[in-house]
């Protein structure tokens, strides 16, 4: 803004006044200290020094996580592998985010996922249980009985009418998703949208009944996790969703508020079946981007870049 | 004190049944009661004429019972306290009365004893039919098991809404997977007949049929401690009304010492205290004539040697009924799939004693006990149920709790070369194959990348690669066609070894099981398939005659 004062340009004019809309916006008192908002955070590093700065500069966990709130925090763990196959969110980015709940003053924060595999070797073999064993107030918990699930209206819903949700995650106010980058051999991707098919009990009808693309959608407009953080430390980019597979390592971690937006970068992270793609060609991100879910397009969004 | 000891051997037995499941640590021997089961051990020997390491086990109860008598039955055989304690539960303190030509009926468990050993000579194993510790294993496994998984669970929901109003998360989420047998029925009615008997004369079962306490009573009389009666008896018969085994005769002062399970119930009841046992040396004679031991007086077991050619002809009777039947020369190739590290079908039925240990302790609930898929002698024999639910890649603790080994305890390398069978594409009843259909979740479940897809017709098609399959059975248990599966395990290609490495026939075989992230290229060349079974449209659309890149499903 080299002309700032003197003779203000349209453009100039514009920027500023976009960015003062922005921090209105964003001007919330509680993170009013933040010195400027990103759409997305993109960390590289380990998994859990990678996730820690992720939510610091997004504003703090206490931007979504307030003093005696549940919380509930959605990991892949569908599959009894070790985190080195990639299929599973690793366990140290759900401790850390685990832990990081807890500090903020969380009452209880239960890990919750409807494991494709058996439950108790899934706990036990993605790790996820035993990284969180230790803090206190955290349940690592895989709900395979119907009970366990209520029923919802999908009123926005294009094919779905109604879908039945994990109890937990709708009785709680904070839903943060922590989703692992890989390939899916019907979705192309499995990030953040697709993982939330972890939540519901009948996936089976999203496979062989409906257009899987659209149902996702269909689920992304009942569920919205007030944060994502999809863990691309590792990258299943063949044989998934289960593998194994060829895994890459992007060690990032990527971090916002907006899930079509975390995962169209995801998808940008890793080749997928040995091709470079885009979020807009994913056919189900694209959908959730048309329907208003979000933003796709990564030109359009503040990103910060950093490193551990 | 013989209750607590009773009641705290019940409580071991049903604490080792517990922790018979994954993921069992590799010093506990969870199987420990069967192992020191004497029987089972005899006639598994015999029966497969080899040693078997774990079941010397059992010595240790013939050298206990060797010194101190047949105290097993009366104070740690846990079918002995379920008799007592059920039989106290339903009728109280029921009037005993022996049953009439009592002689005859206590003879019948030495002919049955004989019977199995001659069977088990034979080759044939069939103690498990009525050795009380498999029995009682096998109703804890099929009935006693999965009817109390029900319970908590209903408990579980009763007080879910307490728990979660308490915050306790845990429990509040509690909930554990039913498991579910075949032979449920069979296995309860038996039981059931055999506490029912206890309202005839108590301890029916033990008194009149128990093989291994017919077993055992032939090496007690030996033990130091013997009932012995003094002078201060007033024969009032007490004693012989309140003994539960009917060890005291018609004179209360002669002991059947074969009978008697040490219980001193007849000391207790005694209003002259004039039964004592006291430890004594002096082994009475083996015959059947009375015999005085430091003051007692005793008799031993009444066995005729007509008895006992008629229990050996009743036992190969029974040997050559089990065995000549086409199922023997069949074995293998029925459709019968055995957990992985069994011995060759024939060894396996000899050394196997229908506990049910492998199919309890079974994560997956694969291993179900069989009814007549192989005939009498494979009666509770475990095999999988691939259609109901796979073999777990990372288990192998049915052949950690197997007190014979029947099947073999693998270290999971071992077990994961133990070839089961092999997958077989019925193409008449695949989607892909008979509807040109777009499936591909058998090759996605596969473990070992054992199915690939080749082009044939213009469609992408599987195939199952024999040499990388063992059999673990997710590709027929997900198959998603109802009813049976497009893709079935058969036993062709089995391995079953008796001893020596699984990795190395394997690799002699050349066979490899390995998580191998293959190639699903294929996904990439998926434009080749019509969604929906629509007419395919000639050959262009052969993948290699593509020129633009085609994408994977879901990309755009």
């Amino acid at each position: 803004m080299k002309n700032f004062g003197r003779k203000i340009t349209r453009r100039d004019f514009l920027k500023s006044a976009a960015m003062g809309t922005a921090l209105t916006l964003a001007g919330r008192p509680v993170f009013s200290n933040a010195k400027e908002e990103y759409d997305l955070v993109v960390i590289s590093g380990d998994p859990a020094a990678a996730t820690r700065k992720a939510l610091e500069v997004i504003g703090g966990i206490s931007r979504f996580v307030k003093k005696g709130q549940r919380v509930v925090l959605k990991p892949n763990m569908s599959f009894p592998k070790s985190p080195e196959v990639g299929c599973n969110t690793h366990p140290l980015v759900v401790a850390t985010v685990a832990q990081a709940c807890m500090e903020a003053g969380a009452q209880q924060v239960l890990v919750l996922d409807n494991t494709l595999n058996n439950p108790e070797l899934c706990l036990e073999r993605s790790g996820i249980r035993n990284a969180c064993q230790s803090i206190k107030g955290v349940y690592v918990i895989a709900v395979k009985d119907r009970k366990f699930f209520r029923e919802i209206k999908v009123p926005q819903g294009k094919i779905l009418e109604s879908v039945e949700v994990i109890k937990e995650t709708l009785d709680t106010p904070v839903l943060i998703s922590l989703p692992v980058a890989k390939s899916h051999s019907a979705t192309g991707v499995s990030l953040g949208l697709k993982g939330l098919m972890g939540l519901i009990w009948d996936r089976e009808s999203f496979h062989s009944k409906y257009n899987i693309n659209q149902a996702i959608a269909d689920l992304a407009t009942v569920i919205k996790p007030q944060l994502t953080l999809l863990d691309a430390t590792r990258a299943l980019v063949t044989g998934g969703p289960g593998g194994p597979g060829e895994v890459q390592k992007p060690n990032l971690v990527i971090a916002g508020m907006d899930p079509v937006a975390v995962d169209s970068y995801g998808v940008t992270v890793a080749p997928w079946y040995g091709q470079n793609f885009k979020g807009r060609q994913v056919e189900h991100l694209l959908v959730a981007h048309q329907r208003g879910l979000g933003k796709i397009d990564l030109d359009q969004l503040r990103i910060f870049k950093g490193k551990t | 004190m013989r209750i607590f000891v009773q009641a705290s051997s019940l409580l071991l037995f049903t604490a080792l049944f517990y922790l018979a499941t994954y993921k069992l640590p590799d010093w506990l021997p969870a199987d420990v009661y069967l192992r020191l089961d004497p029987l089972l051990g005899l006639t598994a020997i015999l029966a497969g004429k080899e040693i078997i390491g774990r079941t010397l086990w059992s010595l240790m109860i013939v050298g206990t019972t060797l010194v101190i008598g047949r105290f097993f039955c009366g104070y740690v055989c846990p079918m002995g306290v379920v008799i007592d304690f059920s039989h106290s539960l339903i009728w109280g303190r029921q009037k005993i009365s022996p049953l009439k030509n009592e002689t005859i009926f206590r003879k019948t468990k030495y002919f049955l004893l004989f019977a199995f050993l001659i069977a088990a000579l034979a080759g044939i194993s069939l103690s498990y039919f009525m050795d009380p510790l498999p029995l009682l294993t096998r109703f804890y496994t099929f009935v006693l098991y999965p009817l109390a998984i029900t319970l908590i669970n209903f408990f579980l929901d009763l007080m879910r809404p307490i728990f979660h109003a308490l915050g306790w998360i845990g429990l509040s989420h509690r909930h554990y997977s039913q498991p579910v047998y075949y032979m449920a029925i069979v296995t309860f009615l038996i039981l059931a007949a055999i506490i029912t008997l206890s309202r005839l004369t108590p301890r029916f079962w033990c008194r009149y049929l128990c093989p291994l306490g017919a077993l055992l009573s032939f090496i007690s009389p030996l033990g130091l401690w013997k009932r012995r009666v003094s002078q201060e008896c007033n024969e009032c018969l007490k004693c012989q009304k309140a003994c539960p085994m009917g060890a005291v005769e018609e004179n209360p002062k002669r002991t059947h010492l074969a009978e008697c399970i040490q219980c001193r119930t007849c000391a207790e009841v005694c209003p002259q205290e004039a039964i004592t046992f006291p430890a004594s040396f002096a082994a009475t004679k083996a015959s059947g004539h009375p015999t005085s031991a430091k003051g007692g007086e005793y008799s031993a077991i009444d066995f005729s040697r007509r008895g006992f050619f008629y229990s050996a002809a009743g036992g190969l009777t029974l040997a050559f009924l089990a065995d000549r039947t086409p199922f023997t020369p069949l074995k293998g190739r029925y459709q019968l799939i055995r957990p992985p590290g069994a011995l060759p079908e024939t060894d396996f039925l000899q050394t196997c004693i229908r506990c049910g240990e492998c199919m309890k302790s079974c994560i997956t609930n694969t291993l179900q006990p069989c009814f007549w898929e192989s005939g009498l002698a494979g009666f509770w024999t475990p095999k999988m149920d691939l259609r109901f639910a796979p073999c777990e890649q990372n288990c192998n603790v049915c052949g950690k709790v197997c007190p014979t080994q029947a099947i073999r305890s693998l270290p999971l390398e071992e077990k994961t070369n133990a070839k089961v069978g092999t997958a077989v594409l019925r193409k008449e009843m695949c989607l892909v194959w008979a509807q040109d259909k777009l499936c591909l979740i058998c090759d996605e479940i596969c473990p070992y990348n054992a199915i690939v897809f080749r082009t044939v017709e213009g469609y992408r098609r599987p195939f199952v690669i024999a040499s990388r399959c063992n059999g673990c059975g997710f590709c027929e248990q997900r198959c998603p066609i109802q009813g049976d599966s497009a893709i079935i395990v058969v036993p062709s290609g089995e391995i079953r070894l008796k001893e020596g490495s699984y990795i190395k026939e394997a690799q002699k075989l050349q066979l490899e099981f390995k998580p191998d992230p293959g190639d699903d290229k294929f996904i990439l060349e998926e434009s080749g398939f019509k969604v929906n079974g629509g007419k395919k449209e000639g050959e262009k659309i052969l993948p290699q005659e593509k020129t633009l890149a085609p994408k994977p499903k879901g990309f755009l």
